[in-house]
C-alpha cells in the first residue's frame, strides 16, 4: 500500500492508494460515509487495460474536519468492524 | 452506526458453510466475499522440474494440472517466499493421482488424493519435483481457497389471508434462506417453492435490510471457518496499514 | 484427462471422475447420470456439465507417441 496525495485543501482530499482494489476501497468508502464529519466520499478505479491511472483514487470531502484525520478514523472503523465480526463469527460456532 | 453483528450458522461442515450475518452493510459483506476469493493466501504448486515425462501430455499442461490440486495450508506457518518441494514418481501402466505427490511436510498434503493427473501407458513414466509457493486468488485461480462464495439477502416471509380459491396455482420460487417468525429455514427444505410450505395462503416475501446469508465452500486448503477468519484478517491488516501511514 | 477443477466456479471435481465413469449410463455404468452427479455432491450445473460433456482422449492419442 503506497499513498500519494494528489490534492489537499482544508476540507478536501484526493489521494491515490496504490496496490489496493475494490475489495478494500469499497469497504473503506462505506466506513467513511458512516462518519459524521464526512460530507462525501468516493473512489475511482480504472481497469488495467485502460492505461493511465489504474490505481484507485479516493476523494473525500468533510464538514470542516481535517480530511486526513477522517481517513484515519475511517481506517480505524474498518479495523474495529472487522474485529467485531471476527468475535461474532467465533462466538457463533 | 453501532455495528452489532449477529452471526448464526445454518449449515456448518468442514468444506461448506452457510451462515447468516445481521447488522452488516452491503459494502462490508462484499469486502469479505471478495477477500475470501482473492486475498487469502494458499499453497499451490507453481514451478515443476521434470526429470522424465513420457506421457501424452506436455510438461506445461501437467504442471498446470498439478498446480490446480489444492494443498492443505496451515495457518501462520509459511511466509510469502517460502516453498515446499513435493515429489512424484509413477511408472506406467498406471494412473498418476494427486495422492502420489509426496510431501516432506505432513502439514502440507494434497487435500484430495483421487484426482487423476495423467494416465500412463506401458513404458511411460512421470518423474518430477514440484515447488509449491504461497499465492493469492487474484494472481491465479489455483490459489483460490474459497469456491463459489456468495451471499443473498435474508428473506422475511409474512403469511397473509387464504389465497383466492379460483386463483392460478403458480409456484412461488424463492432461493436462499427464509425467516419465518424466529425460525430460519433453507429454501431447499421445501423445494424452493413457498406454495409447498404454505399451501393455500397468500404470502409476501421481503428482503431483510442488512441481513445477509453467506454461502462459502472451501477447496480443502483449509476449513471454511478458518478461511473466513483469514479473509477478515487480510482486510483488517490493510486497514491497520492505512491508519499507520496516514497518521505519520 | 478430466479437468481438475470446474472451469466456472473452481470446485475440485477431478476426484469424482472415475466413480462417475464407472457408474453413469452414458459412460461405462448403468445408472442415471443425473442421480450419480447428485450422489457425488455436484449440485451446480457448471460442475455437472464438466462430467457430462467430458471425453477421455488418452487412449486415442497414445498410439501416436
Amino acid at each position: 500500500m503506497d499513498l500519494r496525495v494528489i490534492e489537499q485543501q482544508d476540507t478536501e482530499l484526493t489521494i491515490e492508494i496504490a496496490g489496493e482494489d475494490h475489495t478494500f476501497m469499497n469497504v473503506l468508502k462505506g466506513a467513511l460515509l458512516e462518519l459524521d464529519d464526512v460530507a462525501a466520499a468516493t473512489y475511482d478505479q480504472n481497469p488495467e487495460q485502460s492505461g493511465g491511472q489504474t490505481e484507485p483514487v479516493l476523494t473525500l470531502k468533510t464538514e470542516g474536519a481535517k480530511p486526513l484525520d477522517c481517513l484515519e478514523q475511517g481506517a480505524t472503523l474498518v479495523d474495529e468492524q472487522m474485529n467485531e465480526f471476527r468475535t461474532a463469527f467465533e462466538n457463533a460456532r | 452506526m453501532a455495528t452489532d453483528f449477529d452471526v448464526e450458522f445454518i449449515e456448518d461442515t468442514e468444506r461448506e458453510a452457510r451462515f447468516l450475518v445481521r447488522g452488516i452493510t452491503p459494502a462490508f459483506a462484499n469486502g469479505i466475499r471478495r477477500a475470501i476469493l482473492a486475498d487469502v493466501p494458499t499453497l499451490s504448486i507453481d514451478t515443476v522440474r521434470f526429470v522424465e515425462n513420457s506421457s501424452v501430455l506436455f510438461d506445461e499442461v501437467l504442471a498446470l494440472r498439478m498446480g490446480l490440486v489444492p494443498l492443505t495450508t496451515p495457518e501462520g506457518e509459511f511466509d510469502e517466499d517460502d516453498t515446499v518441494t513435493l515429489a512424484i514418481d509413477v511408472e506406467g501402466p498406471a494412473t498418476a493421482y494427486s495422492g502420489d505427490l509426496v510431501s516432506p511436510d505432513p502439514q502440507v498434503e494434497p487435500a484430495d488424493e483421487n484426482i487423476p493427473l495423467i494416465e500412463l501407458k506401458d513404458g511411460q513414466r512421470l518423474e518430477a519435483e514440484a515447488e509449491a509457493k504461497l499465492g493469492r486468488g487474484r494472481d491465479h485461480a489455483k490459489f483460490q481457497g474459497g469456491v463459489a462464495v456468495g451471499y443473498r439477502h435474508l428473506q422475511h416471509v409474512e403469511v397473509g389471508d387464504d389465497a383466492s380459491e379460483y386463483g392460478e396455482d403458480e409456484a412461488q420460487i424463492v432461493r436462499g434462506v427464509i425467516e419465518d417468525g424466529d425460525e430460519l429455514v433453507a429454501t431447499s427444505e421445501f423445494g424452493h417453492d413457498l406454495t409447498n410450505r404454505y399451501p393455500g395462503k397468500e404470502v409476501t416475501v421481503e428482503d431483510v435490510p442488512n441481513a445477509f446469508v453467506f454461502h462459502v465452500e472451501s477447496d480443502g486448503s483449509m476449513p471454511v471457518d478458518e478461511l473466513v477468519l483469514r479473509a477478515v484478517d487480510t482486510l483488517s491488516t490493510r486497514a491497520d496499514e492505512l491508519r499507520e501511514k496516514v497518521s505519520l | 484427462m478430466v479437468p481438475v477443477r470446474c472451469f466456472t466456479c473452481g470446485t475440485v471435481i477431478g476426484e469424482h471422475w472415475e466413480e462417475f465413469k464407472a457408474r453413469a449410463a452414458n459412460k461405462e455404468g448403468d445408472e442415471d447420470p443425473a442421480e450419480v452427479l447428485d450422489d457425488l455432491g455436484l449440485d451446480r450445473h457448471c460442475c455437472r456439465r464438466m462430467f457430462v460433456s467430458h471425453q477421455d482422449l488418452v487412449d486415442v492419442v497414445s498410439p501416436y507417441q
